[in-house]
């Protein structure tokens, strides 16, 4: 008797005068049929993409597919020992703040056409009649499974007007040049509102024109969080003149239609690719992101009724210099300042400040003045910080 | 309604000039006044360069 090449059954040779048909059938059957048993059968998985994993030695089971951007990872907890779960890989969101977990200008805000709100978000419209504000999520009530939102973006139309969104503008126009890119965000509405996310490349001051286009999907948004994802081809930079500070804006809540409602929004995420992976702030980390913020905004203030800000001197009667370095390197130099109850102590006597400026800055240090009505002793040295209030505040810009 | 001032500083980078944007509730922003001027002229066009290409 021969055997089969690779599982050894019983078999007759080619010459072999086979004397007990049935009985070598049987033989070679029964073989067969103890090799077929331990093997596992095509039924196993049921779907595309279904795995076979192993729950114990020589026991295989289906692995149902995961949702489309998840991976697979080794758990020990689970049976098979495998488990998908979504990319939560930071530094694949390129939005800051995509949580908007970061308000340092404020939490409500009545009109900001071309001006910041929560941290990295800015907007254009073209009615007065509209707001943004923070809102704060009720435990356990965050659109998303595994990631617990505290706030989200209420971004208000009124009437009046022909458009008007919520935007922010990715540092850099070469950012998701010549690629794919998803744009995902959960948003719902409290009336009957149609909204189209648009990108623009803008090229910078000395750069070439502007390049815009719609991620081609109108949204009509209900009443409860709902995730929603557009995806678009960003055209290639080549053959543009790049000048300074160039960005990729994107534009989320952009509605379309709809007056006197409340957009609710939070959750933005944008990345390469086609698919929308779990959301992911752009660092993945508290301090992260706060940081990610400061490099375009960075304000300090707010924590105490005499919160101190730094030592400067008098240069006159009216004016102290003040160096004043934020603890986050920003993008340029300032080009603007914000401030609010501001004053001047030397010790002994309390002087309210009238104006606050930019003399000179850098990335890392700026020089401000702070000057007051009168009573400044030349070359003395002075204390700038809140007057009595803790609506105090100092901050720079170095926005897009 | 935005009230703005300007003052001058002077610096070992020469004098220059600034706007004081007067806010309301004593909130104040201060810029280049080329800054501010610039600024205002994007504001009266709205973005709106960038939104009537959405249109």
């Amino acid at each position: 008797m021969a055997t089969s090449p690779n599982y050894g059954w019983l078999e007759p040779d080619n010459t072999d005068l086979v004397k007990n048909g049935a009985l070598a059938i049987r033989t070679l059957g029964n073989a067969i049929d103890t090799t077929m048993a331990t093997m596992t059968p095509k039924s196993t998985v049921t779907t595309k993409g279904d795995l076979v994993a192993a729950t114990a030695a020589s026991t295989p089971a289906r692995l149902a597919v995961g949702n489309n951007g998840e991976t697979l990872v080794a758990d020990s907890s689970t049976s098979t020992g495998l488990r998908y779960q979504g990319n939560f890989a930071a530094g694949k969101n390129k939005i800051i703040n995509g949580d908007f977990s970061v308000w340092q200008r404020g939490t409500s805000f009545t009109s900001y056409a071309g001006g910041y709100t929560s941290d990295r978000w800015t907007g254009t419209l073209d009615t007065s009649s509209a707001a943004v504000s923070r809102q704060t999520f009720t435990p356990g009530t965050a659109p998303v499974a595994g990631y617990e939102g505290q706030f989200f973006m209420r971004f208000t139309r009124g009437t009046g007007g022909t458009f008007c969104n919520v935007q922010q503008r990715i540092e850099d126009v070469r950012t998701f040049a010549g690629q794919t890119v998803t744009l995902s965000f959960w948003a719902k509405a409290s009336a009957s509102c149609t909204i189209e996310p648009y990108y623009i490349q803008s090229f910078g001051s000395g750069g070439s024109g502007d390049v815009s286009a719609s991620f081609g999907t109108s949204t009509t948004l209900t009443t409860s969080w709902v995730r929603y994802s557009y995806t678009v081809a960003i055209p290639s930079v080549a053959g543009k003149t790049i000048g300074t500070s160039s960005y990729l804006a994107i534009l989320t809540a952009r509605i379309t239609s709809g007056t006197n409602v409340d957009v609710d929004i939070w959750g933005v995420q944008v990345e390469a690719g086609s698919v929308a992976t779990a959301f992911q702030t752009a660092t993945g980390t508290i301090q992260g992101e706060l940081a990610a913020c400061q490099r375009y905004y960075w304000r300090a203030g707010g924590e105490a009724a005499y919160q101190r800000y730094g030592t400067g001197f008098a240069g006159n009667t009216t004016r102290v210099l003040f160096t004043f370095s934020p603890n986050q390197t920003m993008r340029t130099a300032p080009s603007s300042l914000d401030y609010s109850t501001i004053c001047l102590y030397d010790g002994v006597t309390i002087i309210a400040a009238t104006n606050v400026a930019i003399q000179t800055g850098t990335k890392a240090c700026t020089e401000l003045v702070v000057d007051v009505a009168s009573g400044l002793t030349q070359f003395r040295p002075y204390e700038i910080m809140a007057n009595n209030s803790t609506s105090s505040y100092l901050g720079l810009s170095a926005e897009l | 309604m935005e009230k703005v001032t300007y003052i001058e500083i002077e610096s070992l980078e020469g004098v220059q000039e600034h706007a004081i944007i007067d806010r309301g509730n004593g909130e104040y922003t201060s810029m280049l006044k080329s800054t501010y001027k610039a600024q205002q002229a994007e504001q009266s066009t709205p973005i709106l360069s960038d939104e009537s290409k959405t249109k």
